[in-house]
């Protein structure tokens, strides 16, 4: 619909200004002479300019419809995904948990063995490297089934740059050493938000995590805190690192999708961070240029819906 | 004010101990454990409002202790002590549950102030539960 509308004023624009000039000029040429007729010239372009801007509003309207429409398909195929793959983790973990106990017994049965035969040292480092694997294998399974329970959040008053400043300092210890400074540029008049503070620190922790292995080596992060309308707030991490490429973009937010060599990471993370902002009343946005860096942005309502109950 | 029960991890003796005394000046009900595998064991008789945990420690680590603790008993909030601030152990911290991180050395009132916050949420879990029990 608004493609239309859209469509119509840009052909009013360039059809009916014109129109009017030609329409109004010629017969105030004819009975008041040349001068009257350019009066009409500035009538038409205030018209012009007033059209134009209409128009701007509807394309700008219709972009944010746009946005809104992706975060939404976004949220439920993330939801949907969520869903789909807690129950395969349900059903991994009991083979897993079965596996695990085996290598315990088997353990106790080499243990008591005494033995030089070379073959007995293989079976056990087999069974070594058997245990790590069935605990990445863990690993995984629980950052599924965390990333799609449907917890309530527990809403709690919080000061937005306190937060971010703890996490700010427990990952500065390291980024220093990597040459990596932290720059703040907090609002410091934000007020105090109503949110669920353990799991915005998560979601804090992974982004700059997320920062500091974008730029490796050498190269800064900047933590902005900010008013973006009343009613929110908005931090955004920015950092100076490899960027992430155009068609990559779309892709950052849906689970196991990782740019990490495997093994490294399991591509939940961002996908675990945008289910906490979702689940928190919120957004998360990226901005990215190869080669040049990565922000992103969140935003957060001062008040969650959740009180509003109470 | 009802007063909090906390239980201190560390295996630093000198640091327990100090912590420890200086908790019960301002009326918390603090215990200290030596190691995860102590703390494990303190728990199974009593219960806590929060622990503060030692990140890393020999034998039992934070994260395996954090683990189990909420594993064990949910409700308890767990703040993470860390003096060799490791991102990832922090990443893995926040998501196996752990209330918040605090960098060594602390700085005393914050800490407290921290362990009323997760007191506070330890209250509205509770009341939560006893919410949707009825």
């Amino acid at each position: 619909m608004l493609k239309i509308s859209s469509y119509s004023i840009r052909r009013i624009c360039l059809c009916a200004v014109p129109a009017m000039v030609l329409l109004l000029g010629a017969p105030l040429w004819v009975f008041a002479g040349p001068e009257a007729a350019l009066l009409v010239l500035p009538v038409a372009g205030a018209c012009f300019v007033a059209i134009r801007s209409l128009m701007k509003q509807v394309a700008t309207a219709r972009a944010q419809e746009c946005f809104l429409d992706e975060q939404l398909i976004q949220s439920q195929k993330l939801a949907a995904i969520g869903e789909l793959s807690a129950g395969i983790a349900h059903e991994i973990n009991n083979p897993l948990a079965i596996i695990a106990q085996e290598i315990e017994w088997a353990r106790l049965q080499f243990d008591g063995v005494t033995s030089d035969s070379p073959g007995l040292e293989e079976a056990r480092d087999s069974l070594n490297e058997i245990a790590v694997q069935v605990e990445r294998c863990r690993e995984i399974t629980h950052k599924l089934l965390d990333f799609a329970r449907k917890r309530d959040p527990l809403i709690q008053g919080a000061d937005l740059n306190k937060l971010i400043e703890d996490m700010a300092k427990l990952v500065e210890k390291e980024s220093s050493q990597k040459g990596i400074p932290i720059i703040r540029d907090y609002r410091t008049d934000l007020p105090p938000i109503f949110t669920d503070p353990p799991l915005l620190r998560q979601v804090i922790l992974n982004l700059l995590n997320n920062a500091v292995y974008a730029i490796q080596q050498n190269g800064a992060i900047t933590i902005r805190t900010r008013i973006p309308e009343s009613g929110q707030v908005e931090m955004v991490i920015s950092d100076t690192g490899v960027g992430i490429r155009k068609e990559d973009l779309d892709k950052i937010f849906n689970p196991f999708f990782t740019t990490k060599p495997p093994g490294k990471g399991t591509g939940l993370g961002l996908s675990i961070c945008h289910s906490i902002i979702v689940r928190l009343g919120g957004r998360i946005a990226v901005d990215s240029e190869p080669g040049k860096g990565t922000s992103f942005a969140v935003r957060l309502p001062i008040f969650h819906n959740a009180q509003k109950k109470d | 004010m009802a007063s909090f029960r906390v239980l201190i991890v560390d295996d630093e003796p000198d640091f327990l101990e100090t912590i420890v005394k200086r908790l019960l000046k301002r009326q918390v009900d603090a215990t200290g454990a030596g190691s995860g595998e102590e703390a494990l064991e303190v728990l199974k008789t009593q219960s806590f409002d929060v622990v503060i945990l030692d990140v890393r420690m020999p034998g039992m680590d934070g994260i395996e202790t954090l683990k189990e603790i909420k594993r064990k008993s949910p409700l308890t909030e767990v703040i993470m002590l860390t003096g060799h601030a490791s991102v990832e152990s922090g990443v893995q911290g926040m998501q196996f549950g752990a209330f918040d991180y605090v960098v060594k050395p602390a700085d005393f009132d914050e800490l407290m102030e921290k362990v009323s916050q997760a007191t506070e949420r330890k209250a509205l879990h509770e009341a939560r539960i006893r919410g949707t029990a009825e």
